[in-house]
This record gives structure tokens, sequence and C-alpha cells, in this order.
């Protein structure tokens, strides 16, 4: 009788569980859900903003009442492309140079034991606590003294994004944290130098994170606007995407340039997005092993 | 014809710890050593200033006669086989064991052979072509061995390499070398000889309690010395010391007075009650290991002794009447006593 | 305070605990600010103590040096090249002509170190010049006071340089000749050319690296501290009208209260609580929600894991400019949702949601909005971390009777906490200097007349980093009061980070992991 009860009274309790378990699992899916939806839906929006010919300001309606590529024969006929080619030179450059000087300093920082070390890496975070915005001042004087701003922004952008891109070693370095050094050791006493060491040992192995590092620097001029706009300023021809395309929302110009900024936002952010997931693996490998080890 | 020479060569880090202190040591042609040591005595860091990898604070490291002090690991003829293996995880068996070749640029047919040559022995031939992560614990050490073979170096250096290495292999290996062994302690040698003599005249306490299982029964006592012959006198019982041991005892015109006394447990028997040499005592653990039985009894100051029992000549009963709380005597011969000076802890006899 | 032992801790209850724990926090404050100034003392004891020696060393290398070695004191590299380094002496030696050539050329750095006192002495001006035989009265460029700094600046980082290599020179000759009388051989050029791919490769990788940190960020963050002690501005741009040195003046209006609710002082203080609130929220809102997404898709049960990551990820990849700029305007009065609420006859036309012109919905429409920013980013993060906590910890609480949100509370809360505790604190600064998503999405506004001063539009959003880049855009371009703000960024940040860095658990020991 008692052990009956005892078997029954289990049941139940076994019952219990699996039902809260499938409650607890249909409001998470549900959250899930509208979560999705919350950060999906402005970018539907710009999409479907993007194909909307009847009136060029911002509407109270989302679906288009006439569809038609004219926001994007009208990005044709502006100076976007002009931008978009500077964004794109500017990134292409920037993610190659970048690369480099981020992994010759974190490698180095992972992998020597030198005098100056610990000064050195002291020294840099006391550098990163000044707010980088006020160097541009000077900056955009010393370029404009070499002849790098307003038309001839492109190099003088990438020149300034490149020159201090040292500074942000520590998620890479992170990341060689993490390989065990005696594998250093053993290619050294085998007879490697250590360049060869990193070349044929460490390079091969951080793998993710030259992708990482390599993906965040070609993301970021797309999206830089401030430095952009100081060394660019008032020339259209020097501007990139995030400059050029900032002023269509303002006050005068949103009535007849808002649906062509979301077509514009598109053809922006298209190859960005496609680039990026399909080397998504190797970014969240990057930011899980580097970002929070580093 | 290889040799490594140490001369009084110094780890002394930034912060001022010295993890090696004057060590000297000289490793002639064929000659197999071995460190051992607690964690954290110099081992390593030893192994890792003669292969390069560690700066040298102080002294001279000689490979063959050369003075290596400045030289890059690579230049120095040696080959070392790390701790967990340091595997190159993105390259093939082949390549790992190619790569020292590849760097010296020799030709890829000899590569070739050399490596197929060097598996062979080790038995990973049908592995080549597999990345590390996919071999078990002891094919990895065999490619690592095989790594550091294919060099044809002068000096083979292993970090704790035996201790996993399987039983056939261990015993191929150790056929043709001398084996010697050095026991260190913070970074001092203790003792430099083969296994042998380490465990029957121990440099010092130190080293007498290190090697052996279990560990030397250690004895606070006073030696005695009557008409030219000398006794202890552990726990009220009186033992002479005879053999060897009395000998050099009286050789050295040994004075009487306090030293500590060491017995291995093998060494313990068990005594009848009534012989003036027994040592009274009270079981406090029975443990049964097969072959024989290790009794951990105390005296009556509380001084714990391990007595070691062959179970061969016990019956059950004799066994089973050994229980926890039994009252009994133990004692040992006069030839297998250890005697250490109870200041410097040195072994008397050297 | 009474301190406890560890057993008496114990027995407290845990009110009293808690009580205990605070108490113990701000009475350690003191005692941190205090070791804070000795290990200051210390460091300029041991510079002190190092010059002292460099300069002794100097002199025994002089006085037992041989004739080569004293040789290189005059004429650096002589000592190498001497003793058959010819390559070494070479550089040293071509480094020395160029510093010297620099130095003494006209325009050189002796001119623009005689000027740096004054920033100049004369703008551009008339003056009568010979042509053509007669006298002309014509238009002369005067001095330049950016130039006069800037290059000032960089002939002082060209001196420190020449003495460090020079010290380096002398160095080696006392090495060299320790190594000569050893009886070994000096390293040759070659092997000096090889050693900079191995032994010394580190010099090789960091060489353009640190030149580029040098030049683009050291020196521009010298140049502006400087400019904070000047008064340069669009009036005196240092061309047309000389800037020059004005002392401590920019930091007394700064904190200058007797202007009343104009004053800098007063919008300083505005300012920086409204970031501090802001780098608050918009780090733990996202740290926590961040937290919990990924908790939910990793839950066992979840089915579709891996799209919920993707749909989330995918965000991260669209640039912000185009994201927080669109959102900007969907949130304005005229933008989709207030018209979409109209549509809807939810609202009235005139009675649209004040989402960016009302101050208090400013500020939590900008903390949401960043929420949607962050949140992928730190759920990333959070899974990784997540994935990490060993199974076992888990197991062994459910077999301790925790149940799941005991097991969030005691395990995977301190877990994340200890692990991210660094994170958090460049996240903290990180978002007090996030100047995208406050200039995107309000530009600072709505504008809050009565902190607006200096000619420039304050707002009640503006973070210290937007409002200094409004100082050097509006109202006549005070670079000197921007750099001010700079300067009170830089020392906030800094003392934000050493206290919390001192408190954090997780000062990791990097070769922990290695």
């Amino acid at each position: 009788m008692n052990n009956k009860t005892a078997e029954i009274d289990r049941q139940k309790r076994s019952i219990g569980l699996k039902a809260s378990a499938r409650i607890s699992n249909t409001i998470i899916y549900i959250l899930l859900v509208i979560i999705s939806f919350i950060w999906l839906l402005p970018f539907i929006f710009i999409v479907l903003q993007s194909f909307r010919c009847e009136v060029t300001g911002p509407v109270g309606y989302v679906t288009p009442k006439v569809w038609g590529l004219d926001n994007y024969k009208r990005l044709l006929e502006c100076n976007f492309k002009t931008w978009y080619l500077n964004t794109f030179i500017i990134a292409l450059c920037v993610a190659v140079l970048q690369t480099i000087i981020v992994l010759c300093m974190s490698y180095t920082l992972s992998r020597f034991r030198f005098k100056m070390r610990g000064g050195l890496m002291r020294f840099m975070l006391i550098l990163g606590m000044f707010p980088g915005m006020l160097t541009m001042i000077i900056l955009y004087r010393v370029l404009k003294d070499l002849g790098l701003t307003q038309a001839n922004a492109v190099p003088g952008l990438i020149l300034v994004y490149v020159a201090s891109s040292g500074m942000g070693y520590y998620v890479s370095k992170g990341f060689f944290d993490t390989i065990p050094k005696s594998l250093d050791e053993a290619a050294r006493v085998d007879g490697a130098t250590r360049a060869q060491v990193l070349t044929k040992i460490i390079l091969p192995l951080a793998k993710p994170i030259v992708i990482y590092t390599i993906l965040t620097a070609f993301m970021a001029p797309w999206g830089d606007f401030v430095f952009a706009r100081y060394i660019a300023f008032g020339t259209s021809s020097g501007y990139n995407v995030a400059v050029g395309m900032f002023d269509w929302l303002s006050k005068d110009q949103i009535g007849s340039w808002y649906t062509t900024f979301c077509a514009g936002g598109v053809i922006v952010a298209l190859p960005v997005t496609i680039l990026f997931m399909c080397l998504q693996k190797y970014y969240v490998e990057g930011v899980t092993g580097g970002a929070v080890k580093g | 014809m290889a040799s490594v020479k140490l001369t009084k060569v110094q780890k002394i880090y930034d912060n001022n710890v010295v993890a090696v202190h004057d060590f000297d040591l000289d490793i002639k042609d064929k000659e197999f050593v071995v460190f051992v040591g607690p964690s954290g005595c110099g081992k390593s860091t030893t192994l890792r200033m003669i292969a390069g990898l560690e700066e040298i604070s102080g002294g001279t490291v000689e490979i063959d006669g050369e003075v290596v002090n400045d030289l890059q690991p690579k230049d120095r003829g040696i080959a070392m086989v790390f701790q967990n293996y340091a595997l190159y995880p993105h390259m093939t068996v082949y390549d790992n064991i190619a790569f020292s070749l590849r760097l010296q640029k020799v030709p890829e047919d000899v590569i070739y052979e050399k490596v197929t040559h060097a598996a062979d022995i080790l038995g990973i031939t049908q592995y080549l072509m597999r990345k590390p992560r996919a071999l078990s614990g002891g094919q990895r050490q065999r490619v690592a061995i095989g790594r550091a073979m294919v060099r044809d170096s002068k000096v083979f250096l292993m970090d704790e390499p035996l201790s996993n290495l399987d039983a056939k292999l261990r015993n191929q290996m150790r056929a043709e070398i001398i084996l010697l062994i050095v026991i260190m302690k913070d970074g001092y040698i203790m003792q430099v000889g083969t296994p042998e003599e380490c465990f029957d005249m121990p440099a010092n306490l130190f080293v007498a309690e290190f090697i052996g299982a279990p560990k030397m029964n250690i004895m606070k006592t006073q030696l005695l010395k009557e008409n030219g012959k000398y006794f202890v006198t552990p726990f009220g019982a009186k033992i002479e010391v005879t053999g060897e041991k009395g000998r050099i005892l009286a050789e050295k015109n040994t004075p009487a007075g306090e030293i500590i006394l060491g017995v291995r447990p093998e060494h313990m028997v068990l005594a009848d009650a009534n012989d003036p040499s027994a040592i009274p005592a009270t079981l406090e653990v029975n443990e049964m290991m097969g072959s024989e039985l290790h009794l951990h009894v105390f005296t009556e100051d509380g001084t714990r002794l391990i007595v070691r029992v062959p179970t061969i000549g016990l019956s059950s009963e004799e066994r089973e009447s050994l229980v926890n709380g039994k009252k009994m005597a133990v004692s040992f011969e006069g030839k297998v006593m250890h005697f250490f000076n109870p200041e410097t802890e040195e072994n008397m006899l050297l | 305070m009474k301190r406890y032992s560890d057993l008496e801790y114990l027995r407290l209850g845990k009110w009293e605990r808690f009580v205990y724990k605070l108490q113990s926090f701000f009475v350690a404050i003191p005692k941190k600010l205090w070791q804070l100034i000795l290990s200051i003392g210390r460091f300029f004891k041991k510079i002190g103590l190092g010059i002292a020696k460099e300069f002794t060393d100097i002199w025994l290398t002089f006085k037992d040096g041989d004739w080569k070695t004293k040789t290189s004191y005059l004429v650096m590299g002589f000592g190498n090249i001497a003793r058959g380094q010819v390559l070494r002496g070479i550089l040293f030696l071509l480094f020395e002509i160029v510093f010297i050539g620099y130095m003494v050329l006209p325009q050189g750095g002796a001119y623009w170190l005689s000027k740096l006192g004054s920033l100049g002495d004369q703008g551009p001006h008339k003056e009568m010049v010979q042509k053509y035989g007669q006298w002309v009265e014509t238009s002369v460029p005067g001095d330049n006071s950016f130039r006069i700094l800037l290059y000032g600046v960089l002939t002082i980082f060209f001196i420190i340089a020449f003495i460090y290599t020079w010290r380096l020179n002398v160095k080696q000759n006392k090495i060299a000749e320790g190594i000569l009388k050893s009886g070994k051989p000096l390293r040759s050029g070659k092997d000096d050319l090889h050693s900079l791919v191995d032994d010394q490769f580190h010099k090789t990788l960091l060489a353009l690296p640190l030149t580029g940190i040098l030049i683009f960020t050291v020196l521009p963050i010298v140049f502006m501290v400087l400019v904070a002690f000047t008064n340069y501005d669009a009036e005196h741009d240092g061309l047309n009208n000389l800037f020059t040195w004005v002392g401590m003046d920019n930091f007394n209006t700064m904190f200058n209260w007797t202007a009343g609710g104009k004053s800098y002082s007063a919008a300083f203080g505005e300012i920086l609580t409204w970031t501090l609130i802001w780098a608050f929220f918009a780090t733990f809102t996202n740290y926590f929600l961040g937290m919990l997404v990924a908790m939910m898709i990793n839950k066992k049960g979840i089915n579709l894991k891996k799209l919920w990551r993707t749909v989330l990820v995918m965000t991260i990849a669209i640039p912000q400019f185009i994201s927080l700029l669109y959102v900007s305007k969907m949130f304005a009065k005229n933008g989709l949702i207030n018209l979409s609420l109209i549509n809807l006859g939810w609202i009235q036309t005139g009675q649209e949601l004040p989402f960016w012109e009302d101050p208090t919905w400013a500020r939590i429409t900008v903390i949401l909005i960043n929420i949607w920013i962050g949140i992928p980013y730190l759920m990333l993060i959070a899974t990784g971390i997540l994935m990490n906590i060993p199974a076992d910890l888990y197991e062994s609480a459910r077999i301790d009777g925790a149940n799941p949100v005991q097991q969030f509370t005691k395990i995977t809360l301190p877990y994340m906490l200890f692990i991210t505790g660094p994170y958090l604190l460049t996240s903290f600064t990180g978002n007090m200097n996030n100047f995208n998503v406050i200039y995107l999405l309000t530009g600072g506004g709505p504008t809050n007349a009565s902190i607006s001063t200096g000619g420039a539009a304050v707002g009640h959003t503006d973070l210290l980093i937007t409002w200094l880049f409004k100082i050097t855009m509006e109202g006549g371009n005070k670079y000197y009061m921007a750099s001010v703000v700079g300067i009170l960024v830089f020392l906030v940040v800094a003392v934000i980070s050493l206290v919390v860095y001192g408190l954090l658990p997780s000062i990791k020991n990097e070769e922990d992991f290695q």
C-alpha cells in the first residue's frame, strides 16, 4: 500500500517535471521568436522601404505601395559610387595592414619576455584612456599639411586607422596566450628561428584569430563616421559611405533622400553581412577565445 | 662521443628566487642520467638550461667540451622530448617528425628515409598521416621521441618521459645505457649515483627518505662504543652494529653519541619480546599488500615505524592474529642500519 | 572598525556580513589611495636612482675605457667600427649625423625649440622688401604657432631618442670591451642581421607598430595636452593669428562657478553625471540581458540553437551607422513609429510620443536602443563562457539540491562575474566614450539651454565625449576647452579603472593561461 502511494507520487512528480520543462521551453521559444523579430524588423523595414517608389520621405507604413528600383537607380546617379569605392579601398587596405600590425604586436607581447614589456603594456593601457577624439584635431592639421585631406582623404584615413592599430592587440594576444609555449620551445629545439616559429607554428594554429582580426579590421571602416567626416569635411569626393549617407537623413534632405538611404544601406550591408556570415565561425571563436581571456 | 658537463650552474629568477644552486655534474658518453626529486626542486629548470630554453644565470654548460651558454637551442646539438610532448597540432605525424630536417633543408628523400625508419622502430608507421589529436597518449609520446630521434643529436633530453612510457620500450632503452640518478632538492644536488648506490648508501637523510617505498624508518637514538664494538639503543633495545657498517664505523673511529638511525621497512623483522634486541611496539594498522604485509606500529614514545613482512612465511591464522592494537616486538639486524649525523643529516659512513 | 577573524565572520548573519563587507570596502579606500601615493613615490625614487646609476656608469665607462671607447663619446659608433662591428657603427654614426644636421639646419630643431617658449612672435604682417631695386611693402607669412608647437614637441622626442641612442652607444662599448677581454669574438654584422629574425625578433616586430603609435597617438596626445594650456581656437588658429601659452587659465574657466548656471563647471557636472548613469546602464543591461538570451538559447531542449544565434549575430555585421541612423529616424517625431501610431488611430497628430524631444524619454530610449545594439555581442561572449563552465559543477549542485534559480545565482553568475570582471571594466569605460551610439541616435539632443555654454549647444543625452566633439566643431572651435575636457575624461577613466581594478577578484596573472 505504502509502496504504491510512493510509486504514484513519484510518477506524479516526474510528470510534473516534464510538464514544467515543457512549459518553460514553450515560454523560451515564444521569447526567442519575439527577440528575433525585434532584432530583425528594422532590417526588414530597411529592405522593404528601399523598394518604395511612391514617396521618398518617411511614412507611416512599411510595405511599399509602388514597388521599384528607383532608389537604387538614384544611387548610381549620385556620388554614392565614389563613396562606396572609397570605403571599399579603405576597408581592404586597413584589413591587410592592420592585421599585420596587430599580429606583430600581439605575438610579441604574448611570446617574448623583454625588459620593457610590462612598461610598454601599461603605457598603452594609459594611452587608451585618453579619448581618441582628442587627437583628431591635430591629425587633421597634420594630414592637411601632407595633402591627405578632403579629396585625398582615402590614403589619409588609411594612414590614421592603421598607424595606431597596434594598441588593439588585446584580443589576439589573449588567443596567442592559449597556445602552449612548449610548442615554441619544441620548434626552437628543432632548429627554427623565432621568425620561423611565427610563420610555421603559431600562424597556422592561430587561423581563427587571424580571420577574426581581418574581419573586424575590414568591417570597422564601413561604420566609421566621426573621423572620416572630420578629415573629408566638405568635399564629397573624399567621403566614405557613412559620412555621405549621414547628410541624407539631415532635416532638409530627409524628405527626398530617405528611401535612397535605405537602398544605400542595403547595398552597404549586403556584402559585409554575407562575408560576416561566411566567416561567422571564426568571429565567434575569436570573441569567445580572445576577448574574455585577453 | 658526447658528454655534458655542468659547472657551478645557477638559475636566479628576476624576483631573486634561486631555483638551482651551484650545480656540478659530469655526464659521459652513453650515460643515461635521470633527475629525481620532489616537484619544484629544479629538475625541469636544469634540463631547460641545458637545452637553452632558459637563460643560465651563472656557471657554464659544456656539450662535448664546448661552452654552449650563449648558443641558441638549435645550435647545441640536442634533442628534447617535452613533458606534454609539444606535438604541432596542425601537422601530421610525418610532418611533425620531419619538421627539424626540413628546417635544415635536408633533401626530401633523405627525410623520407629517416622518418620512416624512426617510425618503424617506434611502431607508428600506420599513423604517419594522422594528426596528433587522433593519437592516444602512448602514440603521441612515440611521435615525440621519433621527432627527437631523427635529429641525430649528441644529447637527448627528456622531461618526465619514462613515467608513462610503456614497459617494452623502456627496457629497450635501458638495456644499452648506464643509468645514473641525480637526486635534487630545492635546487641543490643531494646525491649522484646509480640507483643501487643511492638505495644502499644514501648520502643524507633526504635521499634516504626519498628513495624507497614505504619510507625508511627514522629513529633518534644513541650510538654506544664498548670494547671496540658499536651498539645502538633504540627504544630500550640494544643492537650491535655488525658487518661492513660496523667495520667502517671502527675504521673512522666514530665517537659515541646522539645519532639518527635509519632502517628500511623491509629490513625490519618481528621479534620475540624477550630478546634484548626487541623493540616493544603496538600495532596500529595492518595493510595487506598481497605478497607482503605492511605493519604500521608505534613505540612507547609514539614514534611510528613500518615493518614489511613477507606473507610467504605466515599462515592465515598467524596473519589474522595481527589485529590492530596488538602488543608486539620488532627488531632488525646489525648490518642493515644507516647512520645520520643529527645536525648535518649527512650519512656518517661516507 | 572591528576586524573579524574568519571564524567570527562565519558566525555573522547575512545582513551583518553585508554591512561588514560594505564597511571594509569603504575603510579600504583611503588605504588603497595611500598605497597608490606610496607606489607613485617609489616609482619616482626608482627613476631617480636609475638616473644616478646611469650617470655613474657613463662616467666609469669613460674612465676605465680605452681610447676607442673614449672617442665614441663624441663620435658615435667609432668604437664599433674600430672593433670591426662596422654595420652597427655606421648606423650609430648615421644617426648622429642626421640628428646634428636636423638640429642646426635653418628651420631645424634648434629653431623650433627656440620658438617654443613664445609659440611665435609675429603673425602675418607687411614688411618692406627690396624688389627690382625698390622697397615695396609686401605681406610676409609670419610664424605658425601650430607648427612651432608640433615640431617643438617632435624635436623634444628626437632629442630623447638621441640621448637614448647615445647611451646605448656608450653601453655597447663597455660590453664590447668586456667580451674582447674574455677572449671571445664580437658579433658580426651578419650575426646582427640574423638575430633580428631570431633572438631579437621582437624588435623587428615591434618597430613598425610602435612607430605608428608614437607618431599617431603619443605625439597627438602630448600635443593636445599642451593645447589645454594655450588659447588655440578658431580665432587664434596659429596661422593668421598666433596662439600662445595661457597657463592654467582654461582650467580656471572650467572650474569657475561664479558664472552661474551657464558655467563650464555646471555643464561638466551635469554631463559627467549623465555619462556615468549612461555607462552604468549601458554596461549592465547589456551584460545581464545578453547573458539571459545566451542561457535561453543554450538551454537543454531548445532546438534550432544555430538559427537563433545566427539571427542575433547577423545584426553585428550591419554597419552601426546604418542601423543607428535608421532606428533614430524610426523613433523621430515624424518617424515610422509615430506615423504608424497615428495611422492606427492610437494617437492624434500633435500628440506624437516625444522619443527624442523629452529629456527623460530620450535618455531611456538611447539606453533601450543600446540594448538592441549590444545584446548580440554579449550573447556571444556569454555563450563562450557558459560552455566553459564545467558540467559537473551543475551536476553536483543538483545533487546538493539546488533548483535552477539557485544554480544560476550560486554557480553561473559568480563564475561569469569572475571571468568577465576585467571585461566589464573596459566595457564601462568604453561606454563612457561611446560616441557613435549617442551621436548617431540623438546628436546629444534635446538641447539643454540651461547649461549650453561657450557657444556649443549641450544636450540632455550628451556624453563628455560628444560634448568634446561639439566644442571643437561649434562656437568658435575652442580647441583649448576640448583639450581640458579630454584631460578630465582621462582622469575620470583612470580613477575608475584604478579603483575597480584593485577590487576585482580576477586580476589575472596572465601566465596562468600559459
